[in-house]
């Protein structure tokens, strides 16, 4: 690991103006940035420290749920008001990581996770675009199960890996952030960005900016919603399919519905087409199956993830049939 | 006697047969006892005032790297002589017969060593066998302590490289141990290959990259202040630094768990935190798990169980578990085989490991 100097920020607005995008790179939890530093893909110079600036809190009000951009996965995940309005976002951090790393992770650095893409990793690996923009894409002629298939551009096409990130992107939550210029509010499905000519941006945060919490607002499809992963082993993996969905049902028929996916997207996905195939329709088995068909319209694959076509409408056609039966 | 390493300017001394010189009763005794505290063993025979009181993160430092090693030390002057083993928490004192009058002759006999004025110390590396694998005299640069320290790192560091060579691991630490000693005792009385020419401008001192920094870490109730840089993990801080051994480094990317410990009471990866950030709050190791001899009901669940074959991943399996048992989450086998999933066994004693912590839930001994 490179050296570097470490700031403890005493106030949010001496880390923003420490955020260089080149040279300095903000910590909280550390799981991902303590691993890519080890792994030589990131190479500050300067390390800020947001863990005396930024809050934990987890609140619930009239507007809805707050999270603290340092609100840990594990105390999320457990806490009783997330449990009884949002599953889909308890289960969500659940099925991610383990124990030990949700203890540290945290709110807003789980949104910032980098790929899992073993190109993206491997320093050694001289093509990547994502690290060295310009230089290729050794995945598109590599090894690329764990690759999206939806959002892909011929420059990469590195899947988004956070679980929390779908089931916030059901729940329509909005990042609110601080940066040089002050506050602002960015919802969550555009917080990602497409990988396009420029993978190397993964985000429409500026340099220094600060995601500094995350709300929730209240939803009449909040207690129905839930979230199901599949991966290659059954706990401790990245999702080679999920998906996060949310009801709302009035007798019978579904009035509004959203339903978001992971493991294959680019970024965190919403599946607009499924959502408008179960508006209005009978809460059955055969509206699940025939609007999930819809949830991988427009991807893209390779030989290697081809499978996650006709995987990711099995889960999506799952994971509505258990929203629907919930009490 | 006048063995080849005292003579003026002889520095290293590389003796691959043992010395044949006296084989009276206390001698024997001395080897008996030498190859008893763990091979190979260093021992250090130094006049009174050069083993000194040595600062003690080196100590600290030589302690971690003679475990990492499996080395023992022995340390013999005239005011007081000591052994430390690899698997022995403190310094044990070395037998009085041995470590006075005649044991001391004896022990020169044996080995050509003695604590003199004019040969401040002598360092010998043995075998099991209580053979001299190598040996030398030679003053070093940067005081006893720290050129030990430096040549037992880099011999460890000897042993890695040679993982993949098909000698016994005893083999490959002497002879890393013997390599390391050669450079550091050997090179630090080279002279200097060309002296700077006068009116030359000073050398360019090294560009400094130590960012070293002020660290106060908590672990198992002590406080310790380390100077620290920045990237320095939570994890090497622990074993490098505080010789804390039983935190293991497995992937050092946070997907095997053997480095788990205790950070304010919740458990997380060692090796995804900088030490820097874990200051001031309580840090529980294995090593702070038991009451003295006393095990944690954990512990002694694991040993009852059979929860561990080869056993590396055992102190991160165990203090997962204690994470886990605070949490109160996991109620079932299936709870606590997926609250237990960031712990890999790749001897796949996960069976026992769930019998095992299990059983302590189903005590309702207090934790």
């Amino acid at each position: 690991m490179k050296s570097f100097d470490y700031l403890p920020a005493q106030k949010l607005e001496e880390a923003v103006a420490r955020g260089e995008p080149r040279t300095s790179r903000f910590i909280a939890g550390g799981t991902l940035l303590v691993d890519l530093m080890r792994l030589d893909v990131e190479r500050p110079d300067l390390v800020v420290d947001l863990n005396g600036v930024l809050s934990s809190d987890i609140a619930w009000n009239e507007a809805g749920l707050t999270l603290g951009a340092l609100a840990r996965n594990t105390d999320v995940a457990y806490d009783d008001t997330v449990r009884r309005e949002f599953p889909v976002l308890s289960e969500a951090i659940l099925a991610g990581a383990s124990p030990q790393i949700r203890n540290l992770a945290t709110t807003g650095g789980n949104l910032l996770q980098r790929t899992r893409c073993a190109y993206f990793r491997d320093a050694a690996v001289p093509a990547c675009n994502k690290r060295k923009p310009g230089s290729g894409c050794a995945a598109l002629e590599g090894y690329t199960r764990m690759h999206a298939i939806l959002g892909v551009s011929e420059r990469c096409i590195a899947a988004h890996p956070s679980d929390m990130a779908v089931a916030l992107l059901a729940l329509d939550a909005a990042v609110h952030t601080r940066r040089a210029t002050g506050e602002r509010q960015i919802p969550l499905g555009d917080l990602h960005t497409l990988p396009g000519t420029t993978p190397e941006l993964e985000t429409v945060l500026e340099p220094g900016e600060v995601i500094t919490r995350v709300v929730v607002p209240r939803s009449p499809r909040g207690r129905r919603s839930t979230y199901l992963k599949v991966r290659d082993r059954a706990s401790f993996a990245f999702a080679l399919s999920s998906a996060a969905v949310a009801l709302e049902l009035e007798q019978g028929t579904i009035r509004s519905a959203r339903v978001a996916l992971g493991g294959v997207g680019v970024k965190p996905w919403r599946a607009a087409a499924t959502e408008a195939a179960l508006v209005g329709r009978p809460a059955t088995s055969e509206t699940y199956r025939a609007a999930a068909k819809l949830a991988t319209s427009g991807a893209k694959t390779t030989p290697d993830n081809a499978f996650k076509v006709p995987l990711t409408e099995r889960v999506v056609a799952r994971a509505l049939e258990r929203a629907g039966a919930l009490a | 006697m006048d063995l080849p390493h005292q003579r003026a300017g002889y520095a290293f001394c590389l003796a691959p047969a043992m010395f044949h010189v006296q084989t009276d009763a206390l001698a024997a005794a001395w080897r008996a006892w030498l190859c008893g505290v763990g091979a190979p063993a260093v021992l250090i025979v130094a006049a009174d005032g050069e083993w000194g009181t040595p600062d003690r993160r080196l100590l600290d430092g030589i302690r971690g790297e003679l475990r990492a090693l499996g080395a023992a030390l022995v340390v013999v002057t005239e005011g007081r002589s000591f052994c430390f083993r690899p698997d022995v928490d403190r310094d044990e004192p070395v037998p009085e017969r041995l470590a006075t009058g005649a044991g001391m002759r004896a022990l020169h006999g044996l080995y050509g060593v003695e604590a003199a004025a004019q040969v401040p110390f002598t360092l010998t590396l043995l075998d099991e066998h209580g053979a001299v694998r190598a040996q030398t005299s030679a003053r070093a640069e940067g005081g006893l302590h720290a050129t030990l320290l430096a040549t037992l790192r880099s011999a460890v560091e000897n042993t890695r490289a040679d993982e993949r060579v098909l000698f016994s691991r005893r083999e490959v630490v002497l002879s890393s141990l013997t390599a390391a000693l050669a450079l550091s005792f050997a090179a630090s009385c080279r002279p200097h290959a060309k002296p700077p020419s006068p009116g030359a401008p000073p050398a360019a001192s090294t560009p400094s990259t130590a960012r070293e920094i002020l660290v106060t870490l908590v672990v198992n109730g002590e406080t310790h202040q380390l100077e620290l840089e920045p990237r320095v993990s939570l994890l090497d801080a622990l074993r490098e630094r505080l010789a804390l051994t039983g935190t293991k480094k497995g992937c050092d990317h946070g997907q095997c768990g053997a480095c788990t410990v205790l950070l304010d009471a919740r458990r997380v990866n060692a090796c995804l935190i900088l030490a820097v950030m874990a200051q001031n709050k309580p840090i529980t190791t294995i090593e702070g798990l038991s009451h003295g001899e006393n095990l944690h009901p954990l512990q002694a669940a694991f040993v009852k169980e059979d929860a561990l074959q080869c056993g590396y991943c055992t102190p991160g399996q165990i203090m997962s578990a204690a994470g886990l048992l605070r949490e109160k989450r996991a109620h079932t086998d299936d709870e606590v085989r997926e609250l237990m999933s960031g712990n890999i066994c790749r001897c796949g004693a996960y069976v026992n490991i769930v019998r095992a912590i299990r059983s302590v839930q189903e005590s309702g001994v207090p934790t």
